[in-house]
């Protein structure tokens, strides 16, 4: 095991895996940007260095410094964590270069699995299901003679550009003709190219992943799935495990579609392989995240492995310590992201100064947290601030318990995704495992606090008002008061 | 004491009266009792006609933001006299404000109340409304008795502001 590792990340995925570092008897060296030198992450590191200014650009970004400061600081291994310098090769080659362990897997896997052209490629030689496509079709004659192999309905997009520009869906073989002339004007006008590229339309597709692990001495298993359907602007904010539309034959599938996908390019330490998986239980691959995912927790909460200490294990050299037939997923496990952003502005950010923080507590309540009072949080990153995860024997089980660790949940300072979380866990389509990708512009076109508690609010500020000495901005003296529960007597619970 | 905020556009007047320990609170036409016990500066437990609550609330000069059942509320500072308009535009007529029964008429045609004068005590979802007065004023009309149910929304007094209220 290594000795001295630099985290080269920051937040919450900074704090855990300093924490994974310690608890395997390493020492953490923190880096941080000048935005950052208060950040909980470098507090609780054994050491920490700043690598540049704000702009992740020249600091978290900047492999060379952030290399240059491992050697420096005598570290023999470099934690990338998620974002950032996470799934670039050219960073994981200039660590082991350096003669440092990147912990993560071979930059060849890395880039073999960010060129998504060639991605697609390795995995449908591996015999693992994309969505069926044809590109650059040029005439209605053409397509129809891919349509029988593609199936409706048909996602009609430009070759040569994105933006929506071009892209139509089709469900039957009368709307083709028409739908493609103008689909190939559209794009010959917006990108002077009117190539077209033509799949198969998924109609509210769940998103579901599976992770995996694997040594650098060939052995690989999975660790289920977690279903991440729950998004806002492609970016997932709720997550749990297993997923309600697996049945066991479907996730036998899946996992193996995944072995084979992480296989194709020999993979070593965690990886996640995402797919899409349509209403009728067919399921495509989407692509490889070759790091530790956000939502990683929840597959611990069920598993009981810890990615992180396997992680750091697997890149000292052991050899995997499980086989897959010791992986007996328990239970139900939900994460909830809790984003510096505010659901009634369209999810816009709102970074702020944390002046009051309150995390949830009890039974089967996890907290990842890259906040404490006091902490401004940048403007310059990801707005994720926490992550509450949860464990239950079931899915209704947990589900309640997330409610309640949110509504246990206190954030004052910036603006949170804390109440619209509440309200997706609440929601009957929810409630009932009916997610997909599109859930929240389905269920959430708009969304404004239901705010029951507005009275109680309101006589709080009233009363705090009345104090004398309460008009300042600062935190001032704790009031000196008898414990409440001398001086309260009883009150009548649920008014019987 | 009145205490006046704006929460998201919406002015908002409070009439809080210190009682015995407790405070009498007068909000939105109707009055309710409250205890204020500080865990620490910024976390109150608060007791609201019977049922406690966690709430946490911080301060920006005269603002206040408060945190509550997972929710959060910022109140802004309203000046007293756009508080005064809210008083002047307080409608004549007192409605329920939830469907329920009327457990006590506490005036008569022709009283004169004050701001914060109980008008009528509404049992609903197994607690006590207290509807109060916004402001001075005559009551004109009592529609209902004693023991009547009630419809949400059922117009139950009607008042005659003075003059002297909206200036």
């Amino acid at each position: 095991m290594f000795s001295r590792v630099l985290i080269a990340n920051r937040g919450e995925i900074a704090v855990r895996l300093i924490r994974a570092c310690h608890e395997l008897g390493a020492r953490a060296i923190a880096v941080y940007s000048e935005a950052d030198a208060a950040a909980p992450h470098v507090l609780l590191a054994d050491e920490a260095v700043c690598v540049g200014p704000a702009a992740s650009a020249q600091s978290y970004l900047d492999s060379e410094r952030i290399v240059e400061a491992a050697c420096r600081l005598g570290a023999e291994a470099v934690h990338p964590g998620y974002g950032f310098l996470a799934e670039n090769a050219a960073f994981a080659r200039a660590v082991s270069d350096a003669g440092l362990t990147f912990i993560g897997p071979q930059a060849e896997a890395i880039a073999a699995m960010g060129d998504k052209v060639a991605a697609r490629q390795r995995v449908v030689a591996a015999g693992v299901p994309v969505v069926p496509a044809v590109e650059n079709v040029r005439d209605p004659a053409e397509l129809t003679r891919h349509v029988q192999r593609i199936g409706y309905p048909l996602l009609i997009k430009a070759a040569a550009g994105g933006g929506g520009k071009g892209m139509r869906i089709v469900r039957a073989e009368r709307e083709l003709e028409n739908a493609f002339a103008a689909a190939g004007r559209e794009a010959q006008s917006a990108f002077g190219d009117g190539r077209l590229f033509v799949e198969r339309y998924l109609d509210r597709p769940r998103h579901v992943e599976v992770q995996v692990l694997a040594d650098q001495h060939g052995d690989i298993l999975h660790l289920g799935e977690r279903e991440c359907s729950i998004q806002r602007r492609h970016q997932k904010i709720l997550e749990e495990t297993p997923s309600p539309a697996l049945t066991p034959e479907l996730r036998d599938q899946m996992t193996s579609a995944a072995l084979a996908a992480a296989r194709s390019v020999n993979y070593s330490n965690a990886g996640t392989v995402e797919f899409l998986l349509d209403q009728d239980g067919r399921f495509y691959f989407l692509e490889m995240n070759t790091r530790l995912q956000v939502e990683h927790p929840i597959t611990e909460l069920v598993s009981g492995v810890d990615l992180v200490h396997a992680q750091l294990r697997i890149a000292a050299g052991e050899r995997l310590w499980l086989r897959q037939q010791d992986v007996a997923p328990r239970g139900h496990a939900i994460e909830c992201r809790v984003y510096a952003e505010d659901p009634a502005q369209q999810f816009l950010p709102s970074p702020g100064t944390i002046e009051y923080l309150r995390e949830p507590q009890g039974p089967g309540v996890r907290v990842d947290s890259g906040i404490m009072p006091g902490f401004t949080v940048p403007l310059h990153y990801d707005p994720l601030l926490a992550k509450v995860s949860v464990w239950a024997e079931t899915r209704e089980d947990a589900r309640r318990r997330m409610v309640g660790a949110l509504r246990d949940y206190v954030v004052l300072g910036c603006i949170t995704s804390i109440p619209f979380l509440v309200d997706v866990l609440e929601h009957p389509a929810f409630v009932a495992g009916d997610t997909h990708t599109h859930f929240i512009d389905e269920h959430f076109p708009t969304w404004h606090g239901k705010e029951q508690h507005r009275l109680i609010a309101a006589i709080a500020a009233a009363i705090d008002s009345t104090r004398p000495g309460r008009h300042s901005a600062s935190p001032g003296q704790p009031a000196a008061v008898a414990s409440p529960w001398t001086s309260l007597g009883h009150w009548r619970l649920g008014q019987g | 004491m009145r205490l006046t905020f704006r929460h998201r556009q919406e002015p908002l007047v409070l009439d809080v009266y210190p009682e015995a320990g407790k405070y009498r609170v007068v909000a939105d036409g109707c009055d309710h009792i409250a205890e204020a016990h500080y865990l620490d500066d910024a976390t109150l437990l608060l007791v609201v006609d019977g049922h406690p609550y966690r709430v946490a609330i911080t301060r920006q000069g005269k603002g206040r933001t408060v945190a509550v059942g997972g929710e959060v509320y910022p109140f802004t500072p309203e000046s007293a006299s756009a508080a005064r308009h809210v008083a002047a535009l307080a409608p004549p007529e007192i409605v329920a404000p939830m469907p329920g029964k009327v457990v006590q008429v506490l005036v008569k045609p022709g009283d004169q109340v004050e701001s914060g004068d109980g008008l009528l005590i509404l049992e609903a979802m197994k607690m006590e409304n207290r509807l109060v007065a916004e402001a001075v004023a005559t009551v004109t009309e009592v529609r209902v008795s004693e023991g009547d149910m009630v419809e949400g929304g059922q117009v139950l007094i009607v008042l005659r502001y003075h003059e002297e209220s909206s200036s």
